[in-house]
């Protein structure tokens, strides 16, 4: 748990002194506050002269080049600083488009070939008579935006040199140790590891100066080896390199203003991936792997949230690092698992070295880094309510005979339901829902006209197809449907199932109106379920199963439509907490027992409070599910309060958690130690815990930046013990 | 083979090594003023009770034919005198506020639930746990159990108070792979005061254990105002010295958490201390203790 005022480690100390400093004033918003919206702009003329949208993008981005205030703060090791506010909203600055987020760009090969390597791809692309004007005009947009990031380059070296004239001794060495570093990265590939820190650095931090909010990926494996050269050649020490790190993490906070934002999304998705293995499948496992959890663990910066990929070979050593980082509270560092992960990417068409080095989008979703465009289509599966009459009416005659005449039969224009003489024909219902749904989603197209020129030069194959990262320039284009509300589905079903169909004891328009009212004046029916029904998470077949079978339709559905229309199709299954937010308003009362308003279970996890039998019959029944189905991936979020996982047998158990994980073929869980008082404390005293910090889904948020309802949601998933006893 | 449990604990990380299902076997000889899991003392079911559960719904009015439940103003008032516990009320209640507590099951479905978690024992070096009250209590039944871990390759732990005819608690015994063993205090008389049974058969059964080959821990309960006293350190270092091949003492600091099961089951609890210890005492007991003795102390 990232207390307020406590977030910088009293007990461990690796760091120096001043390093700790730098972190706490970026940490409590001072820096982020002084970020302001651009005072500069396009020029008239040069808007007046009626640009194409790419050539539009990279006037802005050279303007924000020449424009934007430099941040050099004293003592800072790394150069770059994203200093106008309307990147901070996801937008371009001084320009109408959106930016872009949910990717994670090709930072490896730009750290291989360096800025210089990519303009004189796009020259030789140019210098290709048979490109036509639109191409033509993205590909020279894209060397614009590479000349705008070199002016960026040249301005700071310019002030590091100024400042370095008027400085004094010891200033003076450590202006100079950045400068250094600074000069040839990244427009040259770096020699060392500190050169190769700066450049990751501002390859990453330019995109975010222009509103693109990339994951960094897979920093261990990228920086790793440079690290291993110095530290062997003698250039450095890993204490020097941790320090680095550390900066790179504290600069990493720079948009932190410590003032509620008011929306659920507390951070910018710049997630960090370590461990795994490379493509040619040995471990990836390196000092930085170790500086980064070091630094983490002293710093309790959430972030950059961590996904370890683990195996079972990763070595006991680093899964009770792990542990320890869990135990801290905040959930920075979560788990994949490889051995599921790799085969299913690569069964579901990515060649096995791109499957193995799969990083993510910035939150968990899988993508093969710097070659993917990717999206993803959330939609609420909480269909079977409208095969129940529970929602919004019935489209009208016209629309029913084209979309679905199967389906048509039980439809009322009220949106009342008529009984379904036995279960298969409800569930029939609803799975001829779910294949509409799906067959909308996967229908839509996925390419933009947006401009996004500066983003594309990091992604692999854009300048080749001269298409942007939206006009499907990328090796692969990806837009996985994301299922929410899967577990509140088979939950109902099996109340449905038993109560209407198997014991007889409710007919179905009965149970449906008195869902409909919300179980007004039914408290002891609805209590009855939630006591008497063993839901999923429990570990117990009769639930497991009728999750599995909902799962396995809809993963078979998604699976039929793999690919369309030049876009991957992989099923995932998610809420990313929707279902404390945008399913929210929508979603009525359940036949499971839930009223209208609370909180469904968050991804593939279990319903909140639904979990009565822990966390290892929770994993359990998650990873009873079958996800070599599932190539968009899935989360287990769970949720373990301190007093379980105290000492050393605590520690131990940890370990236990995640290797079972693995073992038992589950893809992503995040484990959060979280103290249910403290959340209560905090939500009613925000000033108290200004840096509190709780992981949802992929993402970590502090606690006291978020609208109420998704306190709340967080607070409902740390709820342990019986629906009961829950207020 | 069937007996009586009133929980089985999935997950459970303090009760022996690595992550264990904890079976908790109903009855117990002992009758510790501070017991924290009261519910565990009576050999039959009790019929809990949590009024902040009830929604007065008067279902079990109409359960029950001992006519222990009525309405008073549209509230619901459960009294207990004339109860048979027969659990027909608790069967009755929608929202579990009645509830019976103990339950008549058998060895197969319990070792059934604990094997769902192997995968976790293999990674832990866990596995099943025996606990209670005194599993002795059950003697066949505990038994029965441990040789179906075992049959199942299940590690197998026994929490016991150690208070149980010798020959049988060392036939049950050996049985297990590790046998947790309940020190409440060192001073005979204080021993007999706070627990209503003589030390002397314990320390007795204790070293015919050690002599028989087990597997042994400590686990002390630590009661603020009772037993944190400085001869009750010596004591159990005394006692660790004298015999041999105990593996670890683990003091248990006291928590009043059975405080509200107590009343829930209708149970006087106001004997019991309503106090948890500080952190930091705690600390400075097992740093006592430690300082007394070689064999490694723990806490919790
Ligand atoms: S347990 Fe039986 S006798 Fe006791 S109150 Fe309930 S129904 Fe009545
Ligand atoms: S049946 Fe349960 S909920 Fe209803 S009045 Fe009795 S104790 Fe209360």
């Amino acid at each position: 748990m990232n207390k307020g005022g406590g977030f910088v480690s009293e007990s461990v100390r690796r760091l120096s002194e001043e390093t700790r400093r730098l972190a706490e004033l970026y940490m409590s918003g001072e820096v982020g506050r002084s970020v302001r919206p651009a005072e500069f702009g396009l020029s008239a003329d040069f808007v007046d002269s009626g640009p194409t949208p790419d050539r539009l993008y990279a006037e802005a981005v050279r303007r924000i080049a020449a424009c934007a205030p430099l941040r050099i703060l004293p003592g800072e090791k790394l150069a770059g600083a994203a200093t106008v506010s309307e990147a901070m909203r996801h937008e371009v600055p001084l320009t109408p488009y959106r930016s872009i987020s949910h990717t994670t760009l090709g930072f490896e090969m730009a750290l291989r070939f360096g800025y210089r390597g990519v303009r004189r791809r796009i020259e030789t692309r140019l210098a290709d008579n048979g490109l036509d004007a639109g191409e033509r005009d993205f590909l020279e947009a894209m060397r614009l935006c590479l000349e705008a990031a070199r002016h960026w380059h040249a301005r700071h070296v310019a002030e590091l040199e100024r400042r370095m004239a008027a400085a004094r001794d010891g200033e003076r060495r450590q202006l100079s140790a950045v400068l250094v570093a600074l000069r040839p990265v990244p427009e040259h590939p770096p020699r060392t590891f500190r050169e190769a820190v700066q450049a990751l650095w501002l390859l990453w931090n330019f995109q975010r100066l222009c509103g693109n909010w990339s994951g960094i990926g897979r920093m261990d494996k990228m920086l790793g080896p440079f690290l291993e050269r110095d530290v062997a050649a003698g250039r450095t020490t890993l204490d020097e390199a941790r320090e680095l790190l550390a900066h790179f993490w504290i600069k990493g906070c720079e948009w932190i203003t410590a003032e509620g934002r008011g929306s659920g999304d507390a951070q910018y998705y710049q997630n960090i991936v370590l461990a795994g293995v490379d493509e040619q499948g040995l471990p990836v496992l390196n000092a930085v792997t170790d500086l980064v959890l070091d630094v983490v663990e002293e710093l309790r910066i959430a972030d950059f949230p961590i996904a370890v990929r683990l195996s079972s070979r990763t070595p006991e050593r680093l899964l009770r690092r792990m542990a320890d980082l869990q135990r801290l509270g905040g959930g920075i560092v979560a788990a994949y698992n490889d051995d599921r992960i790799v085969p299913v990417l690569a069964q579901f068409g990515y060649p096995l070295p791109e499957a193995r080095n799969y990083a993510n989008d910035g939150c968990w979703e899988l993508l093969v880094p710097g070659k993917t465009s990717f999206g993803y289509q959330p939609f609420d599966a909480l269909l079977l309510q409208e095969t129940l009459g529970l929602t919004r009416p019935e489209p009208d005659e016209r629309r029913r005979k084209i979309e679905c005449d199967e389906w048509a039969p039980h439809a009322r224009p009220d949106g009342a339901r008529r009984d379904y003489p036995d279960f298969e024909a409800l569930y029939a219902d609803f799975h001829h829902r779910l294949e509409r749904q799906i067959e909308r989603l996967t229908d839509a197209s996925a390419f933009s006209d947006t401009p996004c020129p500066l983003l594309s030069l990091l992604v692999e194959d854009c300048i080749g197809r001269a298409r942007s990262y939206l006009q499907g320039g990328p090796v692969y284009t990806v837009r996985s449907p994301h299922a929410g509300g899967l577990p509140d589905v088979a939950n109902s079903l099996l109340v449905v199932r038993r109560l209407v169909y198997e014991e007889k004891t409710l007919p179905l328009s009965d149970l449906v109106a008195i869902v409909r009212s919300d179980w007004a004046g039914q408290e002891a029916l609805r209590r009855r379920i939630l006591t008497r029904f063993e839901f999923y998470g429990n570990d117990r077949a009769e639930a497991d199963a009728m999750l599995a079978r909902v799962f396995n339709d809809y993963t078979d559905l998604v699976g039929a439509r793999r690919e369309r229309h030049g876009v991957l199709r992989p099923a995932g299954v998610s809420t990313f907490g929707r279902e404390g937010s945008v399913f929210l308003p929508h979603r009525t009362a359940t036949a499971s027992g839930q009223k209208r308003g609370a909180i469904l279970a968050p991804n593939l996890s279990p319903t909140p409070g639904a979990d009565r039998r822990g966390p290892s019959a929770a994993i359990r029944s998650h990873c009873s599910l079958d996800y070599s189905r599932l190539p968009g991936g899935t989360a287990l979020d769970l949720k373990i309060h301190p007093s379980a996982v105290a000492g050393e047998a605590g520690r131990t158990a940890l370990v236990g958690l995640l290797r079972a994980f693995v073992r038992l073929g589950g893809m992503f869980m995040q484990t959060d130690v979280v103290d249910n008082d403290v959340l209560r404390d905090a939500q009613a005293h925000p000033d108290r815990y200004p840096n509190l910090s709780v992981r949802v889904s992929g993402w970590s948020a502090r606690f006291a930046t978020l609208s109420r309802e998704w306190q709340d949601m967080i607070i409902a998933r740390t709820e342990q013990g019986r629906y009961g006893e829950r207020p | 083979m069937t007996g009586t449990v009133f929980d089985v604990q999935r997950f459970s990380v303090h009760d022996g090594p690595g992550i264990r299902t904890v079976v908790f076997l109903k009855g117990c000889p002992l009758d510790c003023f501070w017991c924290h899991n009261p519910e565990s003392k009576c050999r039959v079911p009790n019929i809990g009770y949590a009024p902040g559960l009830c929604l007065n719904c008067g279902a079990c009015l109409t359960a029950c034919k001992m006519n222990c439940h009525r309405m008073e103003n549209d509230r619901h008032v459960y009294e207990r005198a004339g109860c048979r516990r027969c659990g027909a009320c608790a069967e009755a209640c929608p929202a579990a506020a009645l509830e019976t507590i103990g339950r008549e099951t058998n060895v197969e479905s319990l070792i059934a639930e604990a094997v769902r978690d192997r995968p976790f024992y293999e990674a832990t070096g866990g596995g099943l746990t025996l606990s209670g009250g005194e599993p002795l209590a059950q003697p066949a039944f505990a038994a029965a159990l441990l040789r179906a871990a075992k049959q199942a390759s299940l590690s197998a732990c026994l929490e016991t108070s150690g208070y149980a005819d010798g020959s049988v608690l060392r036939e049950v015994a050996t049985l297990a792979d590790k046998v947790l063993f309940d020190i409440k205090e060192s001073d005979s008389e204080r021993h007999r005061a706070g627990t209503g049974v003589p030390l002397e058969p314990i320390v007795a059964n204790l070293s015919r254990l050690a002599a028989a080959g087990a597997r042994l821990e400590l686990r002390c309960p630590i009661v603020p105002g009772w037993n944190d006293r400085d001869g009750h350190w010596r004591g159990l270092a005394a006692l660790a010295r004298r015999v041999r091949g105990i593996e670890g003492i683990r003091l248990m600091p006291y928590h009043p958490m059975g405080v509200s099961k107590a009343e829930r089951i209708g149970l006087d609890s106001a004997n019991m201390p309503r106090e948890f210890p500080e952190p930091d005492t705690v600390a400075q007991w097992a740093h006592a203790v430690q300082a007394l003795t070689d064999i490694p102390v723990g806490v919790g």
